[in-house]
């Protein structure tokens, strides 16, 4: 017996070191590097940097530009969990409930821009938003709706708007997907005691198919949440590089001007803390407003 | 994540431990020798021949290019680590000679330079443009003249009757002529790189209304340059061109070549851009465009235009393995013969003077205009900045003038914010 506790805890020791340099290294080391560095003035190209403290922060507390991205970025957060899981929510129900004969090529059309890079994603829709030779100023022009054309990117009040389109039409195929195996895994059973009872089809999806697919919902969520903290920075940076007049940077593209345009790692480094930190207080207040008893029937 | 990012750079000491050192430290030219180019517009075929040239001459050394559109970002964190390579070509995104200099990565050539000659004559007096002094002291070699204009399809206008522009009041006037004929906002540039139109229009402009004074005085964020009359009058000139609906609406969107291709697609028809322009979208050029060249006209009726020219220097890093060869490369690039291709390969200038274009086949018609056009004094003055303006000021001045320049605050709050950022500069230094 004794014997046999050893052997699975030196499997287990076997499994789990490996797994801990991998993260020791890849994720421990650059995370406290970043830490580190957020208290030294630095350019980032070169050997000398000097301490200073809580300097960073301090400027970080001053900076005028890092409130509009901290707006930006839960700006993307809502429009994008709202776009997002309304669209895939309704296309999942619609593809597993409905009897559509080209549910399959319909799902392959909706994950079709899940396979696609982020950069062709993003530069596939700048020509789309091109004032002058793109897709949607010809279509509202050819509608006869000419007067809603417009400088979508180049304008200080669009450009923002603009980017939660790609980032919608990318993100739902994954989530349509994700809810569709929720959908599937709801027994038949419930929605003929649901029939049976008289439920409609729209009180059938509000008190059977939304309860019981709830945890792929907020996992959905919280993915699209850290997603969009961590991760929106490519787009913009793709899109409009933060512009025009920081109109669209969100803390990640300011991050990546400072450190690697303005030669201020230091800063950068201080400003990537700040992300980790919302992340993780954003995630956490999503799972407490998100607590739900599973529910059983 | 992003903290992954900032966090993955190493600080660990220089490892220069090759056996290079020893080797070129008794002053013969052999050893390897590390090259950084960045290749941008004008691609890199000049490189590849000069090195192989240099090779031929010097058997001993081994030469390790590393080139390439993103070179400046892939070779970080050898400079990081105090492990540069030997030369370095400073051009394109990512690169910052002010930078490279503030951190003592370049090594001081203001001796070693006296020494260099280009064909028999000393180096020091065959520049075009001198080097870029900081605090009295060389720590690179400009290698590239190259300088911002304004570009127009010299085809196009002469089929449609367009005026060439001369000065300010031209432009304004051509410029209204074509809105007019061809239905389209006539001036176009990259909002995304806003600093294209920082360098290609306002600094000839500053340096037509102030000289070399005022332009020495906004690139290093001198206490009331940014407020100073001829700027506001420079700024003013910006706003009327943008009132007038002159400047492309959408242009805050566009990235450089999205804004290079509207104009070659005649979708604008003047765009700020440097000497690289030709080269860059050669695959993209329509048949029947003509490039046309003009320094940017934005001076008073009367003056000449003004050039400021933008160069692009060749170093040596500080902590350079192989010094010698180094030195043997910088010096060996600097000659009439290698100018003469510069021009050739990728339509720019090389900046040594007395190189004769003017006959040469192998050289595009813009760059004969442009390089006599430049050379003639009662055409065109030359305006000399110190060196080029820190990215922590250009930025927001940069952000600044779009929003000018699209309409949302006037000239007078577009000085009073540049003002303030110059004020944050000064404090931060």
């Amino acid at each position: 017996m004794v014997q046999s506790k050893k052997q699975k805890y030196l499997f287990l020791a076997f499994c789990l070191i490996p797994t801990f340099i991998m993260f020791s290294i890849f994720t421990l080391y650059p995370l406290f590097s970043g830490l580190y560095y957020s208290f030294f003035e630095w350019s980032g190209s070169s050997e000398s940097k000097e301490f200073i403290g809580i300097s960073n922060y301090i400027q970080l507390f001053n900076d005028e530009i890092i409130p509009m991205t901290i707006i930006h970025d839960y700006f993307l957060v809502a429009t994008k969990v709202l776009g997002i899981m309304v669209l895939a929510l309704f296309f999942a129900v619609a593809l597993t409930q409905l009897k559509i004969k080209e549910a399959p090529f319909y799902r392959i059309v909706f994950f079709f821009p899940n396979i696609m890079s982020v950069v062709v994603i993003g530069i596939l829709w700048t020509f789309i938003y091109n004032p002058s030779l793109g897709l949607v100023n010809s279509g509202l022009q050819f509608m006869g709706l000419e007067d809603w054309a417009r400088p979508w990117l180049g304008s200080e009040d669009w450009a923002l708007p603009s980017l939660v389109l790609p980032s919608i039409w990318a993100g739902i195929g994954l989530f349509m997907l994700m809810l569709m195996g929720g959908i599937a895994n709801v027994s038949k059973s419930y929605y003929e005691a649901a029939e049976i009872d008289g439920a409609n089809e729209w009180q059938q999806f509000w008190k059977v198919t939304l309860p019981l697919v709830w945890p792929q919902i907020k996992i959905s969520i919280l993915y699209i949440v850290i997603t969009t903290l961590n991760g929106s920075f490519i787009i913009v940076q793709i899109m409009t590089g933060g512009g025009p007049n920081n109109s669209t940077h969100v803390m990640g593209s300011y991050l990546y001007e400072q450190a690697f345009v303005q030669y201020n790692f230091g800063y950068g480094a201080t400003i990537g803390v700040m992300i980790l930190i919302f992340s993780l207080v954003t995630v956490l207040i999503l799972q407490f407003i998100m607590r739900r008893e599973r529910v059983e029937y | 994540m992003l903290i992954l990012v900032v966090g993955c750079s190493s600080d660990e000491e220089a490892s220069s431990d090759g056996d290079n050192s020893e080797i070129a430290n008794d002053g013969k030219v052999n050893g390897e020798l590390e090259i950084q180019y960045f290749v941008g517009g004008y691609g890199d075929s000049w490189w590849k021949e000069v090195i192989a040239d240099f090779k031929e001459e010097y058997p001993d050394v081994t030469i390790t290019e590393h080139a390439g559109p993103n070179i400046n970002e892939e070779m970080r964190s050898r400079w990081v680590s105090g492990d540069p390579p030997d030369v370095v070509y400073i051009d394109g995104a990512g690169s910052s000679e002010t930078q490279m200099v503030e951190d003592g990565q370049l090594m001081n050539l203001t001796e070693w330079v006296k020494d260099v000659e280009v064909d028999g004559t000393p180096i020091t007096e065959s520049f075009i443009v001198d080097p870029a002094k900081y605090d009295g002291e060389i720590y690179s070699l400009p290698l590239v003249f190259d300088t911002w204009g304004t570009w127009y399809d010299e085809a196009w206008f002469e089929a449609e009757g367009y005026e060439v522009p001369t000065d300010f009041e031209s432009f304004m006037s051509t410029m209204g002529d074509i809105q007019e004929g061809e239905d389209i906002a006539p001036f176009v540039t990259t909002g995304q790189h806003p600093y294209y139109f920082l360098r290609g229009m306002l600094y000839p402009a500053f340096g037509a209304a102030g000289g070399d004074q005022l332009l020495e005085d906004v690139i290093t964020g001198k206490e009331g340059a940014w407020t100073s009359e001829p700027v506001l009058e420079v700024m003013k000139k910006v706003e009327k061109m943008q009132k007038e609906g002159y400047i492309d609406e959408g242009f805050g969107a566009l990235n450089h070549t999205q804004s290079q291709m509207n104009f070659l697609l005649h979708k604008n028809a003047f765009i700020p851009v440097g000497f690289w322009l030709p080269n860059e979208m050669e695959k993209d050029k329509p048949e029947d465009f003509t490039y046309g060249f003009i320094p940017s006209p934005m001076q008073d009726a009367g003056e000449p235009f003004a050039v400021v020219p933008d160069l692009r220097p060749l170093a040596i890093a500080e902590e350079a393995d192989n010094p010698e060869a180094a030195k043997a490369f910088v010096d060996f690039v600097f000659t009439k013969e290698y100018a003469t291709l510069f021009s050739e390969h990728t339509g720019a200038i090389m900046n040594i003077n007395g190189v004769d274009l003017s006959q040469n086949e192998n050289v595009s018609d813009y760059l004969i205009e442009a390089n006599a056009m430049i050379n003639d004094p009662e055409q065109v003055k030359i305006y000399q900045k110190p060196h080029p303006m820190s990215a922590e000021l250009e930025t927001p001045i940069s952000n600044a003038l779009v929003s000018l320049m699209l309409g949302n605050i006037t000239a007078e709050e577009f000085t009073q914010q540049a003002e303030e950022a110059a004020a944050e500069y000064r404090n931060s230094k």
